[in-house]
């Protein structure tokens, strides 16, 4: 089997499961996914577990397939999982950088944005609430502290969530921007992973 | 009833109920001079917190963490008001020392930790924010006389910059004279990074900043040919 002919999958971070899903239903797209849960960015001892046991399931005695990452540095080892023929990841330091582009993501980030991608806007309160436990005036404190701005990245997927982010602002202390992104960047990210990956296992 | 005023400040923190912990410091500073409370409740109860938020015992999130910092920098704070009213030079004793992120790191929730713990501790901080450069943090530490630098970065990708503000110290002959302090989520979890990257050391958590930057001061200071400041 040349590198070429090699079977080619994705392991995605859940957070890009929608655009994704997407980009494969309007044929932009040829890639098959597995998908791991987004929260597993909480703890990121145990989402390199899972990436690893992914990618051991992907890759069966060490015959198996290309495989793409479809995710930030989220891990400790996150450079290193993705190294090696037939390995690549998305480039950004994140999701909100993959799905913005560096230029934006570096802009809106030194404009102290926070971003909220359309699955965890849904789930927000259990994501500051229940993971970073901010709670009472201390969420607005910190919040107000560190950033000027909740960002709202609209996919265009889902409806924007206009209860829950209009929620968040209020118990956050922050205004809430909603700012239309294209698929493109992610798109040409995992296109150019999977060239990289493809070109690193030819050699 | 004797009430256990470190338990308290501690649970108050563990709830970050900043308020509730800053009425139990007055509280136990109403039986006391306000001058002891660095030394015989905050720093303990800290001490005792760190160690637990270091080893991510249940309870102790990124908003137990921010709050212990805010209650340190809200006791800071009341010192140097009473200092003030008493007339006294609100001088700092320690320092100066820089911080700051190191270059396309944008996230300031542990930097502003350690320096409000370095700040109650009695150093001078100079705080250069998020998405600093390699000269910028040179710069910085030469006009201000700093003898330490505290680079933070939470990922591997932004952590690889931390070496680059090790070649830039090496550039200006600074090596040694100022000492770099590396800290942040991923060499929490891979304390081999900081070797790699140059650093000269690391603490466990923002609360065990201080004891840091005091070894590393005095290793500048030895490197200088200087005695004890």
């Amino acid at each position: 089997m040349t590198a070429s002919t090699r079977p080619i999958r994705c392991i995605a971070c859940s957070i890009f499961k929608k655009e994704i899903e997407a980009l494969r239903a309007a044929g932009r797209l040829d890639l098959p996914v597995d998908y791991l849960p987004s929260m597993l960015h909480m703890v990121p001892e145990r989402l390199e577990t899972r990436l690893q046991t992914a990618l051991a399931e992907a890759r069966p005695e060490g015959a198996g397939a290309t495989v793409v990452f479809a995710y930030g540095d989220c891990c400790g080892h996150m450079e290193e999982l993705a190294e090696g023929p037939g390995l690549a990841r998305s480039e950004g330091i994140n999701c909100c950088e993959i799905i913005l582009g560096s230029d934006t993501y570096r802009t809106l980030r030194r404009e102290g944005a926070f971003f909220l991608m359309p699955e965890w806007a849904l789930g927000w309160k259990q994501i500051f609430v229940n993971q970073l436990g901010l709670l009472g005036p201390c969420a607005r404190e910190f919040m107000r502290e560190m950033h000027t701005r909740l960002v709202y990245l609209d996919t265009g997927i889902l409806p924007v969530p206009e209860a829950e982010l209009a929620e968040a602002s209020a118990f956050l202390g922050l205004p809430v921007e909603v700012r239309p992104v294209s698929l493109d960047p992610l798109l040409a990210s995992l296109e150019q992973a999977a060239h990289a990956a493809r070109a690193h296992d030819a050699e | 009833m004797n009430r256990d005023h470190r338990q308290e400040l501690l649970d108050a923190i563990q709830q970050a109920d900043r308020a509730g912990a800053n009425a139990i410091i007055q509280d136990w500073a109403a039986g006391h001079s306000y001058q002891q409370v660095v030394s015989d409740l905050l720093s303990p109860t800290l001490e005792t917190f760190g160690r637990l938020w270091a080893h991510r015992e249940l309870g102790f999130s990124l908003a137990t963490g921010y709050v212990a910092a805010k209650v340190a920098e809200d006791v800071l704070a009341r010192l140097l008001e009473e200092a003030g009213a008493r007339g006294e030079a609100q001088a700092t004793l320690k320092g100066p020392v820089v911080l700051g992120n190191v270059e396309d790191d944008f996230h300031p929730l542990g930097r502003k930790m350690v320096g409000a713990f370095l700040r109650a501790d009695g150093w001078e901080v100079h705080d250069l924010g998020v998405d600093v450069s390699p000269a910028q943090f040179l710069d910085a530490a030469e006009a201000q006389g700093a003898r330490v630098i505290g680079a933070s970065a939470m990922m591997y990708t932004t952590a690889k910059n931390a070496a680059k503000l090790r070649e830039e110290l090496e550039r200006r002959g600074q090596a040694g004279r100022i000492q770099l302090a590396l800290g942040g989520a991923v060499f929490k979890l891979r304390p081999e990074l900081v070797a790699t990257f140059g650093g000269d050391g690391t603490a466990p958590s923002a609360v065990e900043a201080p004891a840091l930057f005091e070894r590393l001061w005095q290793c500048a200071t030895a490197q200088r040919g200087e005695g004890a400041p």
